[in-house]
């Protein structure tokens, strides 16, 4: 498993708001909601659609092609077409940063 | 943070291209095509998302920053390059070898010669029959214009063959090119093969990487122009380092009763991108496409096929198989098109994926496009995993996992293998998939 990287201060994300970043050559959503922080990967499951830049609405992110929704705590599909989870990642708070990790 | 890549890069700018073409030294007609497209190229944005040919290719981890022109100034120490897999134990007639876009070597045999056979790197080809490569450069399927990546290449092109057949000359010996890729190095070969009527020949192309940890950056075209009554057996062998960016475009043309038979491997590369098209234009002609991919950790493959029948009676056979580990992913979008009046036509497409691992993924969009009323047109794509049956009745006879997994998968392709007539091709491809099949529980 890889090591934590900083990848924004916490005052870049608005409490709620996301974020796009590439950690190791690979692009994450960075969710700041509900005071933590959460990572995943910026891909919808069913069609490689830009999850990124989906509406969020409380812990669900809603992907902007066909409208498929994830739980951002868990990567999980909560609404069709998307079938399966999108992979998450460790995201942490210390001090005024925030911290990523990549699974896998 | 931003994720695009920024519209124009130093290196890549218009004071850098008019230094870059004034080192070329070519001839005013080619400065005019090169001007053209390069204005092209600064002109497009760069491919996004939103796009329906790039919705699954995501690369904006690509960055063109990261890259420079090749350095028409490089010497290539022809001695120290590797040769290849395909010409391994054949006797070939002709051989190109580019580093980084610089030539290594380029050698065709008087026998050839005698024929008329014209064959060799680009820059040599065009100082000497500047007039046979302005008939043909950039007149057939390949545009510069289709999208950024086929301006830029158009545009700053270096390195590359060109092969010219004459009418009804029968080439025997295989004509071999290899492009190969340094640390960091750029590749923006253009290889220009020309059939003319009743003429044969068979050309092995491929590409590497001279390290497979070092990242590169593959920006090619392959035209190919066979004429009425000609025969051409065509393979394009990729095997770049996983670090490479490629992008290709691969376009082909085919006359009345002629033939092309194309072999494609795709086993390396971080990303590819590749739209490889056959237009099948007078009566009578017809295509046969075998193509193998392969992949492996987080390699991203995306295949985007075209058969264009734009004349009556022809027929087009396009069979890929893709076997697909660990989190790697395919994309083959498949397009058979029937122009109006090209009736009689016969077109056949289909892809068969095996996924090895629960992370893998491959997505597959056959398309038909048919403006005639009187054709046959067949389409179609399976994707499955490997049958545990199989893998326990193998074990059961003595095997190892391991030998059960990499017999099984030698069967899925031998369907495609069966369709290679080459038997140093078959056996390139046979031994690198062989190699790269893991053990999975």
């Amino acid at each position: 498993m890889s090591e934590f990287v900083r990848v924004a201060a916490l005052s870049e994300i608005p409490d709620p708001g996301k974020n796009v970043y590439e950690v190791d050559d690979r692009f994450v959503i960075v969710i700041h909601a509900g005071g933590q922080v959460y990572c995943l990967d910026d891909v919808c499951t069913h069609d490689d659609g830009p999850l990124g830049e989906g509406d969020l609405e409380g812990y669900e992110i809603e992907c902007p092609r066909h409208g498929a929704k994830f739980d951002i705590r868990t990567g999980k599909p909560t609404l069709m077409p998307a079938t399966q989870p999108t992979q998450v990642h460790e995201a942490k708070i210390e001090g005024d940063s925030i911290f990523v990790r990549l699974v896998d | 943070m931003s994720v695009q890549a920024a519209p124009t890069v130093d290196q890549w700018n218009a004071e850098a291209f008019n230094s870059y073409v004034k080192q070329l030294g070519e001839p005013e007609w080619l400065v005019d095509l090169r001007q053209n497209a390069f204005e092209a190229f600064e002109e497009m944005g760069w491919p996004t998302r939103k796009e329906e040919e790039w919705m699954r290719t995501d690369i904006r981890g690509f960055n063109l920053k990261k890259f420079d022109p090749p350095k028409l100034d490089e010497v290539v120490d022809a001695a120290s390059l590797p040769s290849g897999v395909l010409a391994e134990g054949v006797d070939i007639g002709g051989q190109v070898i580019s580093l980084n876009g610089r030539t290594g070597r380029s050698t065709v045999s008087e026998e050839l010669e005698a024929k008329g056979v014209i064959f060799g790197d680009f820059a040599t080809v065009l100082a000497e029959h500047g007039d046979l490569v302005k008939k043909y450069l950039f007149q057939g399927e390949f545009d510069p214009n289709f999208d950024k990546f086929s301006a830029l290449h158009a545009a700053f092109f270096s390195g590359g063959a060109f092969l010219y057949v004459p009418r009804n000359v029968v080439v025997e010996q295989p004509l071999h090119v290899l492009n190969l890729i340094g640390d960091n190095g750029v590749d923006l070969a253009h290889t220009l093969i020309v059939l003319e009527e009743g003429a044969q020949a068979t050309v092995l192309t491929e590409s590497a990487s001279l390290d497979d940890d070092q990242p590169g950056f593959h920006c090619g075209a392959i035209e190919v122009v066979v004429g009425d009554r000609a025969n051409l057996r065509f393979v394009n062998l990729q095997n770049w380092g996983h670090k490479v960016w490629h992008f290709g475009q691969q376009k082909g043309s085919v006359g009345r009763d002629g033939n092309l038979f194309w072999t494609l491997g795709a086993l390396g590369s971080r990303l590819s991108k590749v739209n490889q098209h056959v237009a099948l234009d007078g009566p009578g002609a017809h295509c046969e496409v075998n193509g193998v991919l392969f992949t492996e950790g987080k390699q991203h493959l995306s295949y985007h096929t075209q058969q264009y029948h734009r004349a009556p009676n022809c027929t087009s056979n396009f069979l890929y198989k893709a076997a697909l580990q660990d989190h790697s992913r395919t994309v083959w979008r498949g397009m058979i098109k029937v122009a109006p009046g090209a009736q009689k036509t016969d077109g056949y497409q289909r892809i068969d994926n095996l996924l090895l691992t629960e992370h893998s993924r491959a997505d597959s969009i056959p398309g038909l496009e048919i403006e005639a009323d009187d054709v046959r047109c067949t389409h179609g794509a399976t994707t499955g995993r490997v049958d545990e049956e199989q893998i326990f009745y193998a074990m059961a006879r003595g095997f190892t996992r391991k030998e059960a997994m990499r017999m099984i998968v030698i069967g899925f392709f031998q369907q495609v293998f069966d369709r290679i007539t080459l038997e140093s091709v078959r056996e390139a491809l046979g031994h690198a998939i062989a190699r790269r099949v893991r053990e999975y529980e």
